[in-house]
Order: structure tokens, then sequence, then C-alpha cells
């Protein structure tokens, strides 16, 4: 696998336990792209060190293809070796992997384990008992098998993209990230491990054809469903809340640069609560703003109202004051509030410090959820951040699939390993 | 293809029994789709879901709600309120049948429930008990109040989500949660995972065991290089029209197609899709200098001059065509472009349609059926998930249910006295 949305479903396999072997190729065009995308570790980190060492403050420290920060985060607890596919013996030597693994995952251009001669059907030959999952953009079967997707592709696709933002006639304002590249590796990690069931059970293999657009088409059915019944188009409608009385809410400018408070006013009570925190000004006692559904109706004033009074006030300050009322309030939190002064982040544990085999220990985004007999571990079976490329050549040909050092020597020597 | 491996009944022997809030309703839902037996226990009024628009009646109306409808496909309800102690003997039964116990709500709710479900289904070690709350159970923001949109803020999605800052980087416009409920989606996508890798675990060892997902930390998984950037570089991403957030302002942008469709057409910083665009300006018959020597020179001269010109092209080309024209021609070359479509466009497309991606709900109450989206992969024929009810009507399956977990029927009456069921 590659990028983000291949190696998503494998990481969270790892951090289960699964042994993850990940299958790379150092050619210029085979190489995947994460590794070479910034930010970069900078250049002082080393094997010893890593985070304690300091951060670069400055984007583009490109070192080498193990120093991607991005990678790094994306494919940790994973075992990595080279294979040249390209090179039969490349193929013969996944074949031979393939014999003793429980599943494949791949999320190459549509095809082109087939024409290695390494496609499903070929592969379960030799293993009948293999999961094998390919997630593509628009799914391999279909009328667009072919077609080529990144995850903002998908997503503008199948109407993510369009969901997103002010009304018009603003555009979408899109997704900042790709959804899309994450939840097929979500997916797949449930669907493996349903296939896994099976398998142990049973004996059976499977054969998992993952769409990402149909992923994306899992979040619109509330859409889909209101237009069949009404035949009203779709429409986007900001942060507010178009399907209660629930009004102001939205994202308030406060205090500083770009900061922003998220509230959400459920009920009168709440209101009332949030008026009195203002300090019960005029405006919030006229008649128009009493009730529910007149906050709804005047929402543009009442909005512009309350950030007269947010644009004042200190974020956290501010959001505990409205959480101390019962208010449902969330400062819009950016990466360095979250990594450096969420409370509930550190107390849960989630950042995981993971060494990496060149650039030292860093912190790496952990699993939401705690399991109490068998929890998930992000670093996995390595307890390593991710593998350098080929770091794993001589654990995993050698120690698991019994191939000899004369025989590694000799595939290295052949541009093969 | 062989079908031996299909999923859509790999759950088949799982009961799932499902109480709470709407941030149980997607995790629970996927689990369906797999065949397992959901019953979801609702309070007499219904669950709070019942409450969320829009709505198939002209006012709010519970059993109208269109967004319970879409994310309580296949299940059963039974109107049973799990908080009032008459019902313990037959929550009891319930939980004594059950795998997996999903429970979802605000801390002080779910905190109390599990406590009491512990005591009650003492006797069943295999119970899977999934809990999602919003910070979960433990932490100093365990009691905070929270709705889908704060934690969106506070996950740090809607940092990352928005509209270009002017030239000086400065934002006039607010942080963006791209989608309505999203956080109970990833949420839900991250429980169903835990629950089946508990499945698993239990597959082999015999016992069940507690599963604490915070939602706040699911949203947090999803900002991308966010965070790596603020870690390594002491950078912070800035939010961007339609495209990932990065340290500095990308100069791409959704361009405008002949009949007015917005249309996502980017180039990746990869050779093949330069040729691929120079072959579409071609197609179409534009002029251009890309790939002559004269474009060489400016790349190198004057980079973002290069790019503004390309960006200019790939601008003037979707202008020429219709949406749907540019992606039958780009998407062959290998062009990873897309109109941004509504979500309800998708209804007629061919591509869903070969796949089975929608499911056909037959809604007796409305006389016809609805199309939902019902799956996210095939095994080469058939979709693996599965959906062929609509959502229950409150209390459809009661005494069903009751019966089935050895509740008789004196004892149903005795709970009816008592307003439990």
């Amino acid at each position: 696998t590659w990028l983000q949305v291949g190696p998503q479903a494998t990481r969270i396999l790892a951090s289960f336990g699964a042994q993850v072997i990940r299958v790379e190729w150092r050619k210029r065009g085979a190489i995947d792209f994460l590794r070479y995308f910034a930010p970069f570790a900078p250049n002082h980190a080393t094997a010893d060190g890593g985070r304690a060492q300091g951060a670069a403050h400055s984007s583009g420290m490109r070192g080498n293809f193990d120093r991607g920060a991005y990678f790094n985060n994306t494919n940790p607890g994973k075992y990595g070796v080279t294979l040249n596919l390209n090179h039969p013996k490349g193929r013969d030597l996944l074949r031979r992997m393939v014999r003793e693994a429980n599943a494949l995952c791949e999320n190459f251009s549509p095809g082109q384990m087939d024409k290695w001669g390494l496609g499903c059907e070929e592969l379960r030959k030799l293993n009948p008992k293999l999961i094998y999952m390919q997630t593509t953009g628009m799914g391999k079967t279909g009328v667009y098998e072919n077609y080529v997707s990144y995850g903002p592709t998908a997503q503008a696709f199948s109407g993510l993209t369009f969901l997103s933002g002010l009304p018009e006639p603003y555009q979408p304002a899109g997704w900042g990230y790709s959804y899309l590249d994450h939840s097929p590796g979500y997916f797949g990690a449930m669907l493996m491990m349903a296939a896994l069931r099976r398998q142990r059970a049973e004996g059976v293999g499977a054969y998992i054809d993952m769409s990402q657009a149909e992923t994306g088409l899992m979040l619109t059915g509330t859409s889909i469903l209101e237009y069949q019944l009404t035949g009203k188009k779709t429409t986007r409608y900001g942060n507010r809340m178009p399907y209660r009385d629930w009004a102001p809410h939205g994202a308030f400018r406060c205090a500083g640069e770009d900061n922003w408070i998220a509230i959400s006013i459920q009920s009168d009570a709440q209101w009332q609560a949030l008026a009195e925190e203002m300090g019960s000004p005029a405006w919030a006692r006229e008649g128009k703003f009493g009730s529910a559904a007149g906050r709804k109706q005047h929402e543009d004033e009442l909005e512009a109202k309350l950030t007269e009074f947010t644009v004042q006030s200190d974020r956290y300050d501010l959001m505990n004051r409205l959480q101390a009322r019962g208010i449902a309030a969330g400062v819009v939190q950016k990466a360095a509030d979250r990594f450096d002064r969420d409370p509930q982040l550190k107390a849960r544990g989630y950042f995981v410090d993971l060494p990496h085999s060149e650039i030292g220990t860093w912190p790496i985004e952990g699993f939401p959820a705690k399991l109490a007999a068998s929890p998930a571990y992000v670093g996995g079976l390595t307890g390593r951040a991710a593998p350098k490329l080929g770091e794993d050549n001589e654990f995993v040909y050698h120690e698991i699939f019994g191939l000899s050092r004369e025989e590694l020597a000799a595939l290295r020597e052949e541009d093969v390993i | 293809m062989t079908t031996d491996g299909n999923l859509r009944t790999s759950l088949n022997n799982v009961v799932v029994v499902e109480v709470g809030d709407q941030m149980g309703d997607y995790a629970a839902l996927l689990l369906a789709g797999l065949g397992a037996e959901v019953i979801k226990l609702e309070p007499p009024e219904g669950s709070p879901s019942r409450s969320i628009g829009p709505f198939a009646s002209p006012t709010p109306d519970r059993e109208q709600s269109v967004f319970f409808w879409r994310y309580n496909l296949n299940k059963k309800s039974v109107i049973l309120d799990v908080d009032n102690p008459a019902a313990s003997g037959a929550l009891g039964r319930i939980l004594g049948k059950a795998d997996i116990l999903l429970m979802a709500g605000e801390y002080f709710t779910v905190a109390r429930r599990l406590e009491r479900c512990r005591s009650i289904a003492g006797g069943n070690r295999g119970l899977i008990t999934c809990a999602i709350t919003p910070f979960g159970l433990d932490g100093p923001y365990r009691e905070l109040k929270a709705t889908d949109l704060t934690q969106m803020a506070l996950g740090g999605i809607m940092a990352v989500c928005g509209y270009d800052p002017d030239k000086d980087n400065n934002y006039d416009t607010p942080p963006i949660a791209p989608a309505m409920w999203h956080s109970y989606h990833i949420g839900g996508e991250y429980a169903a995972i835990s629950m089946m890798a508990a499945l698993n675990f239990r597959d082999v060892t015999g016992e069940g065991q507690l599963i604490d997902v915070s939602v706040h930390e699911a949203v947090n998984t999803c900002t991308e290089i966010a965070i790596p950037t603020y870690i390594y570089n002491g950078e912070t991403v800035l939010r961007q029209t339609a495209r990932h957030a990065m340290p500095a302002v990308t100069q791409m942008r959704l361009s405008v197609s002949a009949d007015n469709v917005y249309m996502l057409a980017s180039l990746s910083p990869f050779e093949r899709e330069e040729r691929a665009f120079v072959q579409l300006l071609d197609q179409i018959g534009m002029e251009h200098v890309l790939g002559s020597p004269e474009y060489a020179e400016l790349e190198k001269q004057d980079r973002r001059a290069a790019l503004t010109y390309r960006n200019d092209l790939i601008e003037q080309a979707v202008a020429s065509l219709s949406a749907e024209e540019i992606f039958r021609r780009a998407q062959p070359l290998g062009l990873a472009w897309s109109p941004v479509r509504r979500p309800e466009e998708n209804l007629e497309d061919r591509h869903f349609a070969a796949r089975g991606s929608f499911a056909e709900i037959y809604h007796s109450e409305l006389g016809r059926s609805l199309r939902y989206p019902g799956t996210v992969a095939t095994d080469g024929q058939a979709p693996h998930m599965h959906y062929n009810r609509r959502a229950p009507r409150l209390g459809e399956h009661t005494e069903a249910v009751l019966e089935w977990a050895g509740v008789t029927r004196d004892e149903i009456a005795s709970m009816r006295r008592h307003g439990v069921v």
C-alpha cells in the first residue's frame, strides 16, 4: 500500500497485534509519496534523540526517505521490507509470503496487481484462505473501475465536498483533510477483522473490493433520503443547525489571532445562562431572542451580537465559564492547542512516544478507544514508529520466511530486494 | 470471483443491545449491515435521535425522523426503560443472551448505566460492553457538555477546514465543521472496529471486555499533517478552500465548468499527471506551451508564475466543457478529477447502480421504497453489507424480543403497569 488510504487499515490491525509487513520498493516512481512529503524530522534529530533534540521551526528539512514526519505517523507498528515486483523473482517472493499470510492489502491503481499476475484470483490459488483487500477510488467492479482517485476526488464525487461550507453564494469549503483517505481504512480494518473470524472458524478467505467513494456515500444518507422525499436539492448550512431550533450554533471569534470558540445553545435555559454570562445586555433581553424559534429566525443578528461579546473574551476562559453554566462550548483547537495544552488527551495518553531507527523518538497519534482486555497499542509488535525503507528485510525474509543469508545476498545483488 | 467470503452474514450469531443517543446509532448500524441482530432499547418517549430532523412529516414526529430512519436500518425496537429498577429482570435476561452491549451518551448517563448493567449482567462473562461518550470514561474533560459541533472544534477538525485567508493570512470566515454529525461518524467507525477486535479476542479467549470510545480522540485522529507539522516543525497549518490545510497557502482552486458546476481539477506533483493534462488540452484543442522549452524556462525562473499559468489553463479547460464531459475525458487519461456533486446526484449514477451501492428499502407506511447508501465494498459480485428493513417504529418489537429473552407475559403485563415498557 501507499499514501494514506491503504496504510490506514493495516495501521489499525498492527495496533491490535497483527504482524504487518509493509512491502515497498525504493526506485523512483514506486516509492511511497508520503516518504518524501513534508514535514520532515529536523536534520539534527538522530536515532538516540528525536523530539528531545528540538523541533526544526522550519519546513522542508528533507533528508532522505526515512525522515518524513507524516509517513512516520501513518505507518507505526509495521515491519518494512523492500521488494521489486517488476522482477519475476520479486513476484515469486511475494507469492511465497502470501502462502503463509492471513491477508493482503493493496491500494495501487486499479489493475496493477493483475498486470503483475498477483491479482486476487491468482493469489487465492496459492492460498485459498487468503483475505485480499483492494482499495480503489471508485471500487474495482462497476463502470468506473479504472477511474483514479485521491481522497479529495472521492469526496467531491460522493457529495461530501458539496456538504461542507457556508450557504451559496459561497463556494463549497470542502475538507481540509481527506476523510476518505481514513474511512476506507477504518472499514477495511473492520471488514478484515470480520473476515478473520470466518477464516479462523471456517477456513474461508474473502475478497474485499473497497470503494473510497462508497465510504463517502455512507455519510450522506440523510441528504439523499430528504431529496427522495421532498425533491429538495441539498444545500449547505455552514456551522448552523438546520434540523432543530438550536441557535446560536456556530464558531465565534475570540480575542487573539484567528481564535474561535464553538457554542451550541440547545434550550431556553442555556440561552438564559449564556445571556447571564454576557452580563444580561439589553439586546439579549429583546423579545425576538426570547424563544428558540425567534433566535433561529434572527440568527444573523444573534451571531453578530454574540460576536461583539466573544471577540473580547479569552477563548479558554470563555469555554470554562460557559461549561460551568452547563453550555456546550469548545475552543476551535489548533494542533498546538491539542498537543501542548489539551488536558484530556494528556490524561488519556493519546499521544504515544515511539522510537524510529533514524530520527529517534517522536509522539505518534494513538487509537481513540481503550479496550480493557486487549488494548490497542500503536507501536504494534515492533514497538516502533514507522520502519525505515527495507529496515526489516533480514528479519522478515530470513527469520520469518526462512530464506538463507546467501539467498538474501543474491536477491540484493539482483536488485530484487 | 468466488462469493464464499461474502461478509453480509458474518455477524449472524451476534446479538447487539443498543442503549442511548445519536452517538451510538451509526456504530450499531454498521454491525447490523454485517448481519448482527441489533436490539435498540428505548425509553417510552423514544430514543433521543428520534427527535432529530429532517422529518418526513410537516412537524416533528418521532416516527418521521429521517435522521432516525437512516441510522437505524435493520434494527429492532423495544420499549424498555433501562433506568427504571422495575426493568431489571427483563434487562438481565436480555443481557444474558447478548454478545455486545453498546451504550452511548453523556458521561453521567453512561457511567450510571454501566454500573447498573454490570450488576445485572455479571453472569455473562463473554459480554462485550462498548461505551461511546464525548470524551471517554476518565480524564478531566469527561463531564464536559458537548454537541457534534463542539466536538469538531475541540477535536481539531474545524481548525483545518474552511476558506482561504487573505493575502496576509488573516481570516474573515470562520472555521467550518465540514459535515453534520461527523464526529459521531468517526466515533462510530472506531467503535465498530473496536467491537470487531473484541469479538476476535472473545472467539479465542471466551472473555468479554469493556471498550471505552472517546469521540474527542476519534476526531483528533483525522487532521493528517496538522499534528506532525506542529510537532516536527513548530508550524501551524492554514485552512484553505476545498483543499488540504498546509503551512502555506497553496495555489490550487476549484474550477467552474461550462454548465456551472464546481469541479475538483488539480494536478499532483507527478510527471504522469502533467503529461495527461497535456493530452487533455490537445484533445480539446486548447493552445498551450506546457512541455515546451519556453515553459521549462519559466519553471526554472519563476516557479510560482509557471504554476499560475498551469492553473489558469486548468480553469480554462474546465470552463470550456460540461462537468460530466470533463470527468469522462480526464479520468481515462489518469487525471483524478471529479465534479463536486450533490449527494443525491449519485442516486442516478450507473456505477453505483452496477455495484449495488444503494439498498432499496420498503417503507410500508409510505407505500414506497427509499434508496439508502448500503455498503462500502463488494466481494466482486455482491455488496459485503446488507440492509433490507426500514428503521423500526417505537416499540415495534417489544413483545417479540421480550418473549425471545424469556420474559413471561405476566411479567410484561406487570412492567407495563409500572410504565417500564
